[in-house]
């Protein structure tokens, strides 16, 4: 007996599996784009084959959070901030399912960065998308953590005096093995993005450029966008640190220059996950602890004599 | 001769106070004695008055008492802090060479053994045995064969080699001997030894082996005190079942990834202190809505903030059971003893997978700082059931599947259990959310669906009232009129009180009640009493309120909120005063 069929199952998909049978009409704001992440994520889930019973989606609050209502699969809507936590967590204890998280620039880094740092430092083997449109725009347009300096809002009349976050660095310094960033407007850059970062044993993040015409007017539709591997204008090795970094520096200003650079920016296809680490050191079982429930034969109790014996 | 003989070893943080202590409770142990011990310590690495204290007995020992036989004091603090408890003959044993212990004085009445522990200790191989020379001369003052304390020497020092281990041994010896040899003193104790067998652990390891035993095999937890034990406790036990811990960032990373190892199929548990459940409390209402099961252990401490950190305090109760915006279904347990906290942890994952609702475990510092004996049949592993309730697998999935074959996690039944499936169950997929929701886990704001599922989860907690036995456990005088009320670990002290009070002839019924929410109707016999006293370590009587609630009636109250615990004899005394008053509204 088993609850986990679904799990390696290798069925044909299509992307349409990938709809709900109910609320098929998302009710994000026309030309938003939240819809250009649930295409790509459709669209690189049916390319790797993961049949939505063998996925777990896991959201946090914010426009992006609806991203669970529009996508079918095992989806867990959190609360703010939190997903990252309950997603690793999930990898962890059942992790033949491939698990990936979604959120915005404020879910994420914004009152969730505690985690963000931790599950990329900790390198967990998973995805973790953010929708970054620098603004918050569920609450209607106030500053998020990556809205540029000088960016005015109903909380920030005067313009934001903040410096903007930078996440692709804050991603690299944390620990975070496969890092790229790409845009709504480049539907197929992110779907084979998302498909690397998938595929990728270790903590992958996915900053999306997410164009939010309803609050966000000034940051336009993320156009024109520029590939940093197909343009001749950068030559950089992506699996150097330190190339990364200055790339990612040099990409986070241009943004509030008005220029687009999108990529992958750093894969280090070398450092254990923590499922690895962990099971180095024999702190990991081997097989998934969430199929031991189901196993008939597990004698569950009988060996605990033993440890009574240690309080002797 | 007493019955019970009382022992301490106190000094600064940094001596070596809990190891000795550990050492000599072990020791009575496996002699075949019971041992009830409590610490009193300071948040701090160094420095600062700390002492470890033994209350053994043949007989069952259950709380400590307001008194002191043999005091060991590293420190002449250790000598003031315990005046209350010293009486006359009691036996102090002090090193007069060490500066700090020059002129002390001994008070009157008592008897001063002035053994020179550092000096012994260098001559058996290092100062460091200083604390084990000591435990040899507590051993001849109390008439306690040395030979017990080997094979404790062994298992505290066996891991740095056979030469370490025979130099303590001698130490203790050279203590003993030093005693007899210089005090020709008749000391009016003998600690008799027995064939029985115990096991000797704290509140947190209990909990730890419930958990184990309950196939919890995942645990997600940040380091707090006096909650840290029970992670130390899992941490490379649960992995040899097939298990993981996971050590988090935070209090809201732990209970967020205890949340995702329950939702992936695992059995996941928590455990922290107030400051960690005030954080906790975000999460909280999302494990009902979404109905995940979920053990959150809270070793309540000293508070508000930070408080007290290494106190006493019953003073989370109203959090588990009201904390958290809305109104969420939940259950909240209390275990009553050490042995209790390892039986009421099954219960906790069984109540939380058959209900899908989050379930506080109440315990509390005493609890977890308190070595205590038991039979090892206490912990009998074969009694224990794991229920995991209404999950599907792949042959029962079609039964709670609509016409479109789309899952329904939330599914209204006459119940109101919903069935739950897994990530990797074929035909399960299904979103969940702390959003208010549909039989389907689809968001609503539907006025009718919304009315239903908040009855529907509600009407979880109703079957299980229903269902389950809530039981109270029942001490003293059922027929008498003093009816005395408490909850959690406050049980021992009472039970003892009971002897206490009787000895001045006084009855009383003592009800001890290990569930809060749901608990057990006790509306009749409160109401059947001609005096009620509710028995709390708190201010303002949190329970107490909750009994006049459900009573629709005044009780008395007896609160202790200073950061120690109750003490048999004290309680007694306490009891027997407020029986005398009248009640202060």
């Amino acid at each position: 007996m088993s609850a986990f069929s679904a799990i390696g199952e290798g069925k044909e998909i299509d992307r349409n599996d990938y709809t709900p049978g109910l609320e098929p009409q998302a009710t994000w704001c026309p030309g938003c784009g939240d819809f250009g992440v649930l295409k790509a994520l459709k669209g690189a889930a049916a390319e790797l084959g993961k049949s939505p019973d063998e996925m777990l989606l896991v959201t946090g609050i914010g426009c992006s959070g609806k991203l669970n209502s529009y996508f079918e699969s095992y989806g867990f809507h959190t609360i703010h901030g939190r997903s990252l936590p309950v997603a690793r967590a999930a990898k962890l204890a059942n992790p033949g399912v491939e698990v990936v998280a979604a959120g915005g620039d404020g879910d994420g880094y914004g009152i969730g960065g505690n985690h963000f740092m931790h599950t990329a430092r900790e390198n967990h083997n998973m995805t973790y998308i953010v929708f970054n449109n620098e603004i918050f725009g569920l609450t209607k347009g106030q500053t998020s953590p990556t809205s540029p300096k000088g960016h005015k809002s109903k909380t920030q009349p005067h313009g934001s005096a903040k410096q903007p976050l930078r996440p692709l660095s804050m991603s690299l310094n944390s620990g975070a093995s496969y890092i790229a960033r790409t845009a709504a407007v480049n539907p197929n850059q992110a779907k084979d993005i998302i498909v690397e970062a998938m595929e990728h044993d270790g903590f992958s993040h996915v900053d999306f450029l997410t164009q939010c015409p309803t609050w966000n007017k000034d940051a336009r539709q993320y156009v024109p966008y520029i590939d940093i591997q197909d343009s001749d204008d950068y030559d950089f090795d992506n699996t150097d640190r330190r190339e990364a970094a200055e790339m990612m520096h040099e990409t986070e200003d241009a943004l509030h220059e008005g220029e687009v650079l999108t990529g992958r920016y750093y894969v280090d296809s070398d450092r254990p996950s923590y499922q690895q680490e962990k099971r180095n050191i024999g702190e990991m079982p081997e097989e998934p602890l969430a199929e031991r429930y189901f196993d008939d034969s597990y004698e569950w109790e009988r060996s605990y004599d033993n440890f009574l014996d240690k309080h002797k | 001769m007493p019955a019970d003989f009382n022992w301490a070893i106190g000094g600064e943080a940094g001596d070596g106070i809990d190891s000795t202590g550990k050492i000599f409770a072990q020791a009575l142990s496996r002699a075949g004695r019971h041992v009830f011990t409590s610490k009193d310590f300071a948040s701090r690495i160094r420095g600062g008055y700390t002492a470890y204290k033994v209350r053994t007995s043949v007989d069952q020992v259950q709380s400590v008492v307001d008194r002191l036989d043999v005091l060991i004091a590293l420190t002449p603090r250790t000598i003031d802090e315990n005046l209350d408890e010293l009486h006359e003959g009691s036996v102090i044993v002090y090193d007069g060479e060490r500066t700090t212990m020059q002129g002390v004085e001994i008070p009157e009445g008592m008897v001063g053994l002035d053994v020179p522990l550092q000096s012994i200790a260098e001559e058996k191989g290092g100062a460091i045995m200083r604390n084990v020379v000591a435990l040899g001369a507590a051993c001849a003052v109390a008439d306690f064969p040395i030979e017990h304390l080997d094979s404790s020497l062994e298992k505290r020092f066996g891991g740095k080699g056979q030469a370490i281990v025979d130099n303590n041994k001698e130490a203790a010896r050279a203590g003993r001997d030093y005693v007899h040899e210089n005090y020709d003193h008749e000391f009016d104790y003998d600690l008799e030894t027995t064939d029985n067998d115990y096991v000797l652990l704290n509140g947190d390891e209990a909990i730890g082996m419930g958990a184990l035993a309950a196939g919890c095999r995942f645990y997600a937890g940040y380091p707090i005190t006096p909650a840290t034990d029970v992670m130390e406790y899992l941490t490379g036990r649960i992995e040899q079942y097939g298990g993981h811990v996971v050590q988090a960032e935070d209090e809201l990373a732990a209970i967020n990834l205890a949340l995702g190892g329950a939702r992936a199929g695992a059995r996941a548990m928590t455990a922290t202190s107030g400051p960690g459940i005030d954080l906790m409390t975000e999460t909280f209402g999302l494990i009902a809505t979404s109905e995940t099961p979920l053990v959150i252990v809270d070793v309540m401490r000293s508070g508000p903030s930070t408080g007290m950190p290494t106190k006493q305090e019953q003073g989370d109760l109203n959090q588990m059971v009201y904390g958290g915006h809305g109104e969420i279904p939940r259950f909240t347990l209390a275990p009553t003893t050490v042995a209790e906290c390892f039986h009421k942890t099954v219960e906790a994952f069984n109540l939380a997978e058959k209900y899908q609702t989050p379930v506080y475990l109440a315990s509390d510092l005493a609890m977890a700082v308190t070595e205590q004996t038991f039979a090892p049949e206490e912990f009998d592993m074969d009694a224990v059931e794991i229920d995991r309730g209404k999950v599907v697998d792949d042959d029962t999935i079609g039964e709670w599947q609509n016409e479109k074959e789309q899952f329904k996690p939330h599914a209204l039944t006459d119940d109101g259990v919903s069935p739950r499936s897994f990530p990797g169950t074929s035909g399960g997929a299904h979103m969940s959310t702390g959003l208010e929701h549909d039989e389907l886990g689809r968001r609503t704001e539907d006025t009718d669906m919304r009315v239903e599922q908040v009855d529907k989860r509600n009407r979880k907690v109703e079957t299980a009232q229903e269902r389950e036995p809530w039981a109270y456990r029942e001490f003293g005088d059922t027929d008498s009129g003093n009816l005395v009320i408490s909850w959690g670990s406050n049980e021992g002290a009472m039970v003892e009180a009971i002897d206490f009070l009787e000895e001045e002839g006084i009855d009383v019924h003592f009800i001890s009640v290990p569930y809060i929410f749901p608990r057990p109707d006790l509306s009749e016999v409160i109401e059947d009493a001609d005096d009620v006293i509710v028995v709390e370590c708190n201010n303002t009587g949190q329970f107490a309120d909750i009994l006049e609630h459900d009573a629709l009636t005044r009780v008395k109250r007896v609160n202790k909120y200073n950061g120690v615990r109750f003490k048999a004899d004290e309680l007694a005394e306490d009891i027997k005063e407020t029986l005398s008053q009248e009640i202060t509204a």
